[in-house]
């Protein structure tokens, strides 16, 4: 595929955060997150977003083939966005992966915060979240919790439903406050546009 | 921390924009829907279920959860539901509007009938039952005329008719319109059609906030693309207007006397009128906040107004219904707009091409596309959902608007 066949779809979450959907899956291990410069060796894509001028990039999140950008700097994400798009796409031309397999934990080390804060919402996801919202055909895939901030993408009839953010909001993060207290905030990283069969669909003025 | 009552329909666009005002102001919120959450049982403050469709019901749920949860505002989000958030202020006690109030401002014949009789220029009007022959009628009506269901929104079923055979076509189209299964649940007001006669001139939406019976004109907005029919699906909205300031003050006044004819007292208007060379005419108003996603090209606050800059029309009107402090409600300074992306025919929805392009576009703030893709398009008068939002800012309103017609132009919908 040449790389203006790849189409990439930019959905800024706030001016910190930006969400690249592409057409093409970049990483198919999971999730992998880079929280800075170094951790990114050995994956061009994060080196490439993290390398962006002025950007001032204090994460990059890939997983499949969703591309979630954290930026410091006021830079518009209208002008950043190119930057990154054109990362993207030199990533999927180039011969390595564009990103690296997840390195396996050290033997015997420890788990930092976020991994153990990980593991439970996990959990909660498995046991409850996700049989809640199973009822109206939804599923939230946990992305990752980056400094206590839980981040989640929603499928199926979650995806693009009128309610999503009751459900986010009156749902998702009171049990997250009632079961894991420690958790500081849940950011929804969910291409809304693109969901198909959304259960609750907007239709009034 | 006072405890919020917010009645959200399950169909309705103005979800995030109340739940994120609630968050900003840090209340207690309870969400209130006509069908239930799923996660209803396991946040049983946060999310109740109320008979939305009959008020009074609606209001005796409130009052039972009352009890136990006092509720310290309730707030409506559309037609339907400030009728409800009326009863249920009532029957608790709350700031809110007279239910007589808010049903007139519902109920469209009811509506011009008092502002007729309080001498605010309507259209001259007449209701009709969809069982009446179009042919027998269309010798009465005046031309030009505009055939409107009594009870949709969003200009759904709204058909304007030069002559007779084009009122007896647009009559039996409205019927038709008014036999979808979605209208019959409406009841008898599905079986009412309002003629009225068509008044020529600009359109205006005027958003505003009435403070115990005194209104407070938070934006006016020109609609520069002209709605003269044959249907009436809106664009583009403007702000602030481009009117000479005596036609603005006008407008205002003219909103201010409905507001008062029809006995509203609290809470958010929003109001449709026109203007020509005989004045300001009140076409519609509404006991609601502007619809859709429109909300995001107004944002409000100063250093003294007790809202942080940037302050939306949501927290605005969360604020007055819990008597929070609100001093000023100042618009910020520059020129901002929205354009109700038009459908573009019928189809099923494959996708849409250009977003980013529309969204690097000069001035652009955002593109929302709320369609679906396998989503069916229905074009007015028959639809009544626009497939998505555009978002501008500047300097001068000819460049917001300017601004909105190139990303639009940007835009590609690809149908399967």
């Amino acid at each position: 595929m040449s790389q203006s066949e790849i189409r990439i779809t930019a959905e800024p979450i706030d001016n910190g955060r930006c969400k690249f959907l592409v057409s093409e899956p970049l990483h198919a291990g999971g999730v992998r997150r880079f929280a800075s410069r170094e951790e990114a060796q050995g994956s061009p894509l994060a080196e490439s977003i993290f390398s962006i001028p002025g950007a001032d990039v204090a994460e990059v999140i890939v997983s499949g083939n969703l591309v979630t950008v954290v930026k410091q700097s006021a830079t518009p994400w209208p002008v950043v966005g190119k930057a990154v798009g054109q990362a993207i796409r030199g990533a999927l031309a180039g011969d390595r992966p564009a990103v690296a397999a997840k390195p396996a934990p050290a033997a015997g080390g420890g788990g930092t915060a976020d991994d153990v804060l990980y593991e439970r919402v996990a959990d909660l996801f498995d046991q409850q979240v996700n049989p809640m919202v199973a009822r109206h055909g939804g599923r939230v895939e946990l992305i990752d919790v980056q400094d206590a901030v839980v981040m989640v993408r929603m499928a199926g009839g979650c995806q693009g439903c009128g309610m999503a953010d009751v459900t986010l909001r009156q749902g998702i993060e009171a049990m997250l406050q009632q079961h894991v207290p420690e958790v500081r905030g849940v950011v929804d990283i969910t291409d809304h546009t693109a969901g198909s069969n959304p259960y609750f669909a907007a239709a009034k003025k | 921390m006072p405890r919020l009552l917010l009645l959200l329909p399950t169909a309705t666009y103005r979800t995030a924009a109340f739940v994120d005002a609630a968050r900003r102001l840090d209340v207690e919120l309870t969400v209130a829907s006509e069908r239930p959450s799923t996660f209803q049982a396991a946040n049983p403050t946060g999310l109740i279920t109320l008979d939305l469709a009959h008020p009074e019901r609606a209001a005796e749920q409130a009052r039972e959860f009352a009890r136990v949860h006092p509720i310290a505002g309730v707030v409506g989000v559309d037609d339907d539901t400030a009728v409800v958030a009326a009863t249920i202020a009532q029957a608790i006690g709350l700031r809110g509007n007279p239910v007589a109030a808010a049903e007139a401002a519902r109920d469209k014949y009811e509506q011009r009938t008092r502002l007729a009789r309080a001498q605010v220029p309507v259209p001259r009007f007449a209701l009709h039952r969809v069982e009446e022959d179009p042919s027998t009628l269309a010798g009465r009506v005046p031309y030009p005329c505009v055939v409107k269901p009594l009870r949709l929104s969003a200009s759904r079923g709204v058909i304007r008719a030069d002559a007779p055979a084009q009122f007896v076509a647009a009559f039996e189209r409205v019927r038709r319109i008014l036999g979808a299964p979605d209208v019959l649940a409406c009841g008898e007001p599905a079986r009412l059609i309002l003629v009225e006669a068509f008044v020529p001139g600009s359109e205006h939406a005027l958003e505003g906030l009435l403070v115990d019976g005194e209104l407070r004109v938070l934006a006016l907005f020109d609609k520069p693309d002209p709605l003269d029919g044959p249907y009436f699906e809106e664009t583009i909205y403007v702000t602030p207007s481009r009117l000479r300031s005596d036609a603005q003050h006008a407008l205002a006044s003219c909103a201010q006397r409905a507001a008062r004819a029809l006995g509203l007292t609290n809470g958010p208007v929003h109001v449709e009128l026109r203007h020509n060379d005989r004045g300001p005419w009140l076409i519609e108003l509404a006991a609601r906040p502007i619809g859709g996603r429109c909300s995001a090209a107004l944002r409000f606050g100063s250093r003294d107004s007790g809202l942080e800059a940037g302050g939306s029309l949501e927290e605005i009107i969360l604020r007055h219904a819990l008597a929070m402090p609100m001093a000023a409600l100042e618009r910020e300074a520059c020129a901002s707009g929205v354009m109700m992306i038009p459908v573009p025919r019928a189809g099923v929805l494959r996708e849409v091409a250009g977003i980013e392009a529309a969204r690097a576009m000069p001035l652009i703030d955002a593109v929302e596309i709320t369609a679906h893709p396998g989503e069916a398009l229905v074009p007015w008068p028959e639809g009544s959902r626009y497939p998505g939002f555009i978002f501008a800012r500047g300097d001068r309103p000819a460049e917001v608007e300017a601004a909105l017609r190139e990303a639009h132009r940007k835009l590609e919908f690809v149908f399967e």
